[in-house]
């Protein structure tokens, strides 16, 4: 509108120029007016993704300690729910399985077998690997180091390839 | 001041006083002809979405069954108890559940006004659902009613997903697990799906942020959506010429109306003029045409008619929440997923496919439904049979969504009733 408005003041009073003229400045004013408003538009709305977009999480820490080697006796799978890992411990060998199903995010039951999910039916054998149901991967097993303190650390932000231990 | 322009004295001004505010405000008295009853329906701003005259086909109970009208009254009782709840709901993961035990046990009407807006939600979802089951069979969605069904999809949309935001708000097992379940389908979605799911949650994993964002979604940003949907939706109603009905009682949009009919200028008199539908709210009502008038005036045939679904529907929740309490289930435990973990009945077919394939399940298939739902008032453009039931011309368009719906029902039920544990098959006997 204000466009609109200033290029007819303008029109008045350079009479003289040419009409095609006044016509060009107009239009131009007004595809910078345009541009300008669109693109304020689409920049506020990113900027609003960015907004809701969180940079720290109040959740978990990727990396946490889960305590000495020594609690993780020989020959048992200790499940942490809270954490959404498993710890299995193969004579001297140790590893961090992720108990979050990857079907849809349940957190799965350690059985005899390996692991089942309550949600859909997803069934797991020791190492993870998918052995029934709609699980689309294996489980994912974690990075899992000895700290110089003496305790396990594991860092759910580290995925490693399955068949990986820990030797302690 | 002057004595000339002397007014009314003060006890005329006392006695007159309640008929004068009332008629400050109304402007027109109850309605006692066809003049007034038009100016009723124009002149008030609560009335003036009706028409001042609707077509008698319109009010057949039969052919619209009342659903949209339905869905509408729903959303108002859930707006008016959504308010109230909020008055002692905390989004909280440590309060949230507590408010839910106090709302049972020391808020007055709190379990009441719990049911009341739970049962509401589900009664939406499903009358939504039917309602646009009635504008399909009746084949209602073709021209010019094409932008107006692309709308009610998106209706359709907006209240699955206040209904689901909702859900998560009691913070309870039920609640926990199947949002956990839900965002991760949308964690599915190809490319932007595990960043929609983070944004969704604010967090890894369904905890205190995703409590507050579904909360502020549910309560402020969803019900705004849906209320400007609902308004455009309306207005369209009214844009695209009222309700559908069949080709034989449908009116030209604009009539041509004699302006001696009217108050109009002396040097117009003579002139055929085309006048819309406020034409008639001046002067005896003409006849138009050859064309025999089968409408009848909205105050009081319209209002009777939708006050009687508000009642009904009034009724029903209030019975429906007498008899039966929400289900509040343990409070959250991270730990120990209930086995099986389901999803709200509406997403029960959804979870069922799921089942089978996450990707197929759950953006595939449904991502192509939405899509066909879109299009549906493009793709089929022959335009006979609206305005009736299950019309002869419309058997195939008809076949194949009675045949989608029935699918989509039938994986429903099966997830709602014959899936136990590890999602296996069980007979519900």
């Amino acid at each position: 509108m204000a466009v609109a408005h200033g290029s007819h003041e303008e029109s008045g009073r350079a009479g003289s120029l040419p009409l095609a003229e006044t016509m060009n400045r107009r239009r131009m004013l007004g595809w910078f007016t345009g541009f300008g408003l669109f693109g304020s538009a689409v920049l506020s709305a990113f900027s609003n993704f960015v907004f809701i977009k969180p940079r720290a999480t109040y959740g978990q820490p990727a990396r946490f300690g889960i305590g000495r080697p020594e609690d993780f006796p020989p020959g048992t799978r200790i499940a942490m729910d809270v954490r959404r890992v498993c710890i299995v411990r193969d004579g001297n060998r140790l590893a961090a399985i992720s108990t979050t199903c990857t079907h849809l995010g349940c957190i799965v039951g350690v059985a005899d077998t390996g692991f089942s999910c309550p949600c859909h039916g997803s069934r797991y054998d020791q190492d993870g690997n998918v052995t029934g149901g709609p699980a689309p991967k294996p489980l994912a097993w974690y990075k899992i180091s000895l700290a110089p303190n003496g305790e396990l650390e594991v860092d759910k932000g580290a995925e490693i390839a399955p068949g990986t231990y820990l030797d302690v | 001041m002057s004595d000339t322009t002397k007014g009314p004295g003060l006890l005329t001004a006392v006695r007159e006083f309640p008929a004068n505010v009332w008629s400050s405000i109304f402007r027109n008295p109850l309605p006692s002809n066809d003049l007034e009853r038009a100016s009723t329906s124009f002149t008030n701003f609560f009335l003036h979405v009706h028409p001042v005259k609707v077509d008698r086909h319109t009010l057949r109970p039969l052919y619209t069954l009342g659903l949209g009208l339905m869905s509408f009254f729903l959303f108002l009782i859930l707006v008016v108890t959504g308010v109230l709840l909020m008055f002692y709901y905390v989004p909280s993961t440590t309060q949230a559940y507590d408010r839910m035990l106090d709302l049972r046990g020391t808020v007055a009407f709190g379990i009441f006004l719990r049911n009341m807006h739970r049962w509401s939600a589900h009664g939406m979802v499903a009358v939504v659902f039917l309602h646009m089951c009635r504008v399909f069979f009746t084949g209602s969605y073709k021209k010019p009613r094409e932008f107006n069904w692309v709308l009610g999809v998106g209706l359709l949309l907006v209240t699955l997903f206040l209904s689901f935001t909702g859900y998560l708000l009691p913070w309870d097992q039920l609640a926990f697990w199947a949002i956990t379940v839900g965002t991760s389908i949308a964690g599915y979605a190809p490319l932007v799906g595990k960043q929609i799911q983070f944004l969704l949650l604010g967090d890894a994993t369904v905890g205190q942020e995703a409590l507050l964002r579904f909360y502020v979604l549910h309560v402020a940003v969803l019900p705004l959506v849906l209320t400007l949907l609902i308004a455009i939706h309306f207005w369209r109603i009214r844009k695209d010429g009222g309700l559908s009905r069949p080709e034989a009682s449908a009116p030209a949009q604009a009539v041509t109306v004699t302006v001696t009919a009217v108050a109009a200028p002396a040097k117009e008199k003579d002139k055929k003029k085309v006048y819309g539908l406020q034409g008639f709210v001046r002067g005896p009502f003409t006849k138009v045409g050859n064309v025999p008038d089968n409408s009848v005036f909205s105050w009081p045939n319209l209002l009777i008619a939708e006050l009687f679904v508000f009642v009904l529907v009034v009724a029903a929740i209030l019975v429906l929440s007498l008899m039966f309490n929400a289900p509040l289930e343990q409070p959250v435990n991270v730990m120990h997923p209930p086995n099986p973990a389901k999803a709200p009945w509406y997403f029960l077919g959804l979870q069922e496919m799921v089942s089978y394939s996450a990707f197929w399940g759950g953006v595939g298939v449904p991502g192509v439904f939405v899509l066909l739902l879109l299009l549906v008032p493009y793709i089929d453009r022959k335009p006979g049979g609206v305005g009736r039931w299950f019309a002869s011309e419309r058997l195939l368009a008809n076949t194949i969504f009675l045949t989608l719906v029935l699918v989509n029902i039938m994986f429903i039920i099966i997830g709602t009733f014959f899936r136990g544990p590890n999602w296996s098959m069980v007979s519900p006997w």
